[in-house]
């Protein structure tokens, strides 16, 4: 395996080019370019596509992406370099099991393949999305008390003891070790103290990222997050993040959010280069997971058509040519206490599990609100499962995300569509959902039965 | 339309900077008004790659090729205003300092944005990401730039912007600015709550503010 150093190596002399050039002239034509050199179009009515071939182009134009461009350092302005080989042995490395969490409680999270007869795990939470202090430990657990939630994880404290949070101040370091103890507390009170978790999500700069890999916090067992920046960018802050996991052992999640709409153009050219992201993060980002989270370029959520479509693609892809324990966010546009969330849920969540996914949510109203909670988690964990259940095939995947669509899509030309936060959708004592957004759900789950989906 | 006008509608829209140079030199030769190129001809093919770009049908790159072949079919322009048109600098319709503010490094609203403002007419200096609000401030004054437009994707980034606006106060200096936030996060209510000028939803929006508040 490629040894770390020589990576720091390679972005320190590796050849220089202007930021603005490495965007335009690397990542946009050399995707325009395999889009047409592997002549794969994007349909809208076919956002799960059940064409093998169509998979199989994407990996090896991503794969050739990668050997070709290699990845940016912004801190350095220069090309990081890899040859074929080493993104060869990259790809072999790319772990098939993963122990997460401990105890009984330990979760092993598998390279899923289509077909699979392992259904995905469920990590709970509402990723990076901004919440309160004083409701940040009864969200937390309104995950973790979920049966079906396997993992955990959490949203960014914005503010500690009534002070803001700044990225790359002290406060950072007290927000992310805050965070850690909330959850170390949640994980308790749930009764699951040994459950894994992808946390120190309020670690924007590498600052609260290293205050934390201590046991007390996040324990060897955890995972964090090593960004891929967009788009096939690294920078030292981040690299940071990865050395420190060496010694330590914390297990490293690779992020990548392709903008579906920015380099690469449309859904083809996106897929493309999140296939390319995951091939450079094997050995940028030591990722032993990969996150999949495409991002809309206007709308954000991962449940428009072109995310979705990026989303079967790339899971696809890997599980047909190079399986990797790849764990796809839920990033819905609508938030708690709506009925398009539910929709939006159900959509994304049944196009992730066929496509060889594990599943992680939701970071609901786009991850930018805190309005969000445990209950969509469940339904997250629920129409996955009924999927796998009734083995459902691709093109019965796409049959389903093409009758959900409809009954959300106008979300996205509407003024959003963001609900109502935690502490209005759950009682912050029990912590339990209140009693109507409770039956929002049960009639959603009624009408979805009803269609066949057996919830 | 003439035939000259048509070429040069067709290079921005296409992201050609050789060709928008090309015929751009091709208009003025056939003794074309620069000031008609530029209000016929580049700034309405910047309008068309706009629109394109709401519609969905162009993507960020189509996006930054149009600004790239407006700025070189400018390079052949600007200097016939100038010959022609005392105080042509006035057809720019104002000086920009776009940047993401330190600790963030999402640049892609904030990449958007300056392309759209590019392609409307402004003269934009983007500052690139994570960068220290008092280099802002030093640009905005060394250029003599109207508009500071400022954007933060992170929650915890955020504060930054709200520094800079009173670190422009506390220097004296913030009656001289126009200042523009943006970022996944910032609302309305907040970007009015820190004293910001403005916000909007969109690029497009944020290109239309723009014109509004510096009256061009």
């Amino acid at each position: 395996m490629l040894n770390y150093l020589e990576v720091l190596d390679r972005a320190n002399s590796g050849p220089y080019l202007s930021e603005e050039n490495w965007d335009l002239e690397k990542v946009a034509m050399t995707a325009r370019r395999l889009v047409k050199k592997y002549k794969v179009e994007y349909d809208p009515n076919e956002v799960v596509t059940s064409d093998p071939a169509i998979a199989d182009a994407i990996y090896q134009a991503g794969y050739e992406m990668a050997v070709e461009l290699g990845a940016y350092s912004r801190s350095t302005e220069r090309i990081i370099q890899f040859s074929q080989d080493e993104i060869d042995q990259g790809i072999r490395d790319m772990p098939q099991t993963l122990v997460m969490g401990e105890g009984k409680d330990a979760r092993t999270l598998r390279a899923r393949r289509l077909d699979d007869d392992l259904p995905p795990l469920f990590f709970g939470g509402s990723p990076g999305t901004p919440i309160p202090e004083r409701y940040f430990l009864p969200n937390v657990i309104s995950y973790m008390q979920e049966p079906l939630i396997d993992l955990a994880t959490c949203g960014t404290l914005t503010e500690v003891d009534g002070r803001e949070v700044r990225t790359g101040n002290p406060i950072e370091i007290v927000s992310t070790r805050r965070e850690l103890q909330y959850m170390r507390q949640g994980l308790k009170r749930a009764g699951r103290p040994g459950m894994g978790m992808l946390a120190a999500q309020s670690s924007v700069s590498e600052l609260g990222d290293l205050a934390v890999a201590h046991p007390d916090y996040l324990r060897p067992c955890d995972s964090h997050l090593v960004p891929v920046l967009n788009e096939l960018k690294m920078d030292h802050r981040n690299i940071s993040r990865a050395v420190n996991s060496l010694e330590y052992g914390m297990i490293n999640a690779s992020l990548p959010c392709v903008i579906v709409g920015g380099l690469g153009g449309g859904p083809v050219g996106s897929a493309i280069i999140n296939v390319a992201s995951y091939l450079i993060a094997n050995l940028t980002c030591l990722a032993d997971y990969h996150i999949l989270h495409p991002i809309h370029v206007r709308h954000v959520a991962t449940s428009t058509r072109e995310v979705l479509w990026v989303i079967s693609a790339t899971g696809q892809a890997f599980a047909r040519n190079a399986p990797a324990i790849i764990v796809a966010d839920i990033y819905p546009k609508s938030g708690a206490g709506t009925k398009e969330l539910l929709y939006e849920t159900a959509a994304n969540a049944i196009v992730n599990a066929v496509t060889g996914s594990h599943l992680e949510g939701c970071g609901s109203a786009d991850g930018n609100l805190p309005h969000c909670s445990g209950l969509e988690a469940r339904w997250m964990a629920e129409c996955a499962l009924a999927s796998h259940k009734m083995k459902m095939t691709l093109k019965e995947a796409n049959e389903w995300a093409l009758k959900l669509l409809p009954k959300y899509e106008h979300v996205f030309t509407q003024d959003g569509n963001p609900g109502l936060p935690f502490d209005q959708v759950y009682d912050l004592q029990t912590i339990q959902p209140k009693d109507f957004w409770l039956e929002m759900y049960e009639e959603v789950k009624t009408e979805l039965k009803d269609m066949g989906l057996k919830v | 339309m003439s035939e000259h006008l048509a070429k040069v509608i067709a290079a921005i829209i296409d992201g050609d900077a050789d060709a928008a140079e090309e015929s751009a030199q091709t208009a003025l030769a056939a003794g074309l008004d620069p000031l008609q190129i530029l209000n016929e001809g580049l700034m309405r093919g910047a309008d068309d790659v706009g629109k394109r770009f709401e519609s969905g049908e162009y993507f960020l790159p189509e996006l930054m090729l149009a600004g790239r072949a407006l700025k070189a079919a400018m390079d052949i322009v600007k200097p016939a205003l100038l010959e022609k048109y005392a105080g042509a600098d006035s057809q720019v319709k104002g000086t920009v300092v776009a940047a993401t503010v330190q600790t963030d490094i999402h640049d892609i609203g904030k990449n958007i944005v300056a392309s759209m403002l590019t392609a409307a007419g402004f003269e934009v200096v983007d500052m690139g990401v994570d960068v220290p609000i008092k280099s802002i401030i030093d640009k905005a004054e060394e250029l003599g730039a109207q508009v500071i437009a400022l954007s933060a994707l992170l929650t915890t980034s955020m504060p930054f912007i709200k520094d800079l606006i009173e670190l422009l106060k506390a220097r004296g200096l913030r009656e001289k600015y126009i200042v523009l936030v943006g970022g996944a996060s910032v609302t309305e209510e907040w970007a009015k709550g820190i004293g910001a000028d403005g916000t909007a939803r969109n690029a497009a929006e944020a290109v239309k503010l723009a014109r509004e508040l510096i009256g061009a």
